[in-house]
């Protein structure tokens, strides 16, 4: 079997001038973190992304979203600046600006990689041009997965930064146990007609939601129950109320009544 | 004046609670793919259909594992994973709370075990995999003595059936020679 890339954005050659925080600073920067009691300046770098993850920092920044109750501002230089929010891979172009502007602002700072490019390079981190994340040039303190993330993860990350929440999502790891066996999805519905059922829904609805609404089907199809099949099916197309599933719902009930 | 204050009075305060109150989000929302081990085969579907490489697989051939990595960090959140799982083993949920101080917190890993092939005894297929799809058989009505001769089959590694396969030819062509050639 071939050895797939595990390395998950460890760069098998080290960006060249990647910086690396003494211990004085580390320690300036927990107190920051921990007791900031004021305003949070926020200097964005845009390393090379698509700008999806921009769109949605000025949408975390919008009424209705407002970062700014936590007094978290945008700043326009980095001598300004608390944070300094990296978004986008690190590309070849936009390392040494992005180090130009860590080094501008002040100590103790914190740095917080946005997006799937900025923790890791995301969908470009093969590319010939593409160190990875920001992390290969500059340490990094906090990091916000998403593509882009929605501007209610960006609060969440803010709020996590603060120290109004606290960090859900922990490593995990699973080794399968004995006798692990995995029954199939609706096992009463001949393999066939199930993938005639979901191929038909996917066309129809496309890849997700075909799916799902293929699942509801089957759901119904499957269930046990003193009631009808068509009647059940009415009565959650009634519920639904949207012309759009019952189409689809018409043209899987076509296929089954066909067999 | 009066006009805009009713009117601001009406409309209310448009700013979402959240953090402070959970943030429901929309129907069909694509957040964190949440993963259940349990239910997952070993297939390797996700990994390739996974555009962003998000999940990888690597395997160990002699501690006879194969690890399953999903790393959020790169995750661009496409679903694609989930069209392809027969099993419906990973799923997006409605999370978009994923934000993390250490990077080693965004990574989910399984560990499967390989079961041998019967012929050469190197490990080499996810033994969950091979059970599901005897268990796909059986459902769709094989009887048993069937399903057991398909086990010898699905527990022999490709390159043994190539083997096989070769020596099979080689055999009937031995024997035909002398029909051939009078
Ligand atoms: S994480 Fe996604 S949205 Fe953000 S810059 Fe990268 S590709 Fe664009
Ligand atoms: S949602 Fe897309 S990018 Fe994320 S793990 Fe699934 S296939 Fe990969
Ligand atoms: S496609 Fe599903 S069953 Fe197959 S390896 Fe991925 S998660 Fe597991």
């Amino acid at each position: 079997m071939i050895q797939l890339d595990t390395s998950h954005g460890t760069n098998l050659v080290p960006a060249p001038g990647a910086i690396s925080e003494s211990e004085q600073i580390a320690k300036l920067k927990q107190t920051l973190l921990k007791d900031i009691r004021r305003s949070a300046y926020v200097f964005r770098v845009d390393c090379g992304g698509c700008n999806g993850c921009e769109i949605e920092i000025f949408a975390a920044i919008s009424p209705l979203f407002d970062a700014e109750r936590f007094g978290i501002k945008l700043v326009s230089s980095p001598r300004h600046a608390d944070v300094l929010l990296y978004t986008g891979a690190m590309t070849r172009a936009m390392r040494q600006p992005a180090i130009r502007a860590y080094n501008a602002a002040p100590d103790p700072k914190i740095v917080i990689s946005y997006g799937a490019c900025g923790c890791t390079g995301g969908i470009f981190h093969d590319l010939y041009c593409v160190w990875g994340g920001t992390d290969p040039v500059i340490p990094v303190d906090l990091y916000i997965p998403g593509c882009p993330p929605t501007p209610a993860a960006t609060i969440y990350a803010f709020a996590l930064a603060l120290g109004l929440l606290d960090q859900k999502l922990k490593a995990r790891h699973h080794v399968e146990g004995e006798d692990e066996n995995v029954v199939p999805i609706h096992p009463q519905i001949p393999l066939n007609l199930r993938v005639e059922l979901e191929r038909e829904a996917r066309r129809m609805a496309g890849y997700r939601h075909g799916r799902i609404i293929a699942d509801r089907f089957m759901h119904l199809l499957g269930a046990e129950e003193p009631t009808p099949f068509a009647e059940r099916v009415q009565h959650y197309l009634d519920r639904e109320d949207d012309p759009r599933l019952a189409e689809i719902f018409g043209k899987l009930t076509d296929i089954v009544l066909k067999r | 004046m009066l006009k805009l204050l009713t009117g601001l009075f009406k409309t209310g305060d448009a700013t979402v609670k959240y953090p402070f109150a959970p943030y429901p989000v929309s129907p069909g929302f694509r957040g964190k793919p949440e993963f259940a081990p349990k239910r997952c085969i070993a297939c390797a579907a996700c990994t390739i259909a996974c555009p962003a490489n998000a999940l990888t697989m690597s395997t160990d051939h002699h501690a006879g594992k194969r690890t399953w990595k999903l790393n959020y960090g790169r995750c661009i959140f496409c679903a694609r994973c989930e069209e392809v799982c027969p099993t419906g083993a990973i799923v997006l949920s409605g999370d978009f709370e994923l934000a993390v101080f250490n990077k080693a917190d965004l990574m989910v890993t399984a560990e499967f075990t390989l079961t041998n092939c019967q012929s050469c005894e190197r490990p080499f297929a996810p033994a969950k995999e091979v059970n599901y799809v005897i268990e796909l058989l059986t459902r769709a009505g094989m009887p048993e003595s069937e399903t057991e001769r398909q086990r010898v089959m699905l527990e022999t590694c490709p390159e043994c059936k190539r083997r096989a396969e070769v020596s099979r030819v080689t055999q009937a062509s031995r024997h035909r020679r002398p029909e051939i050639t009078p």
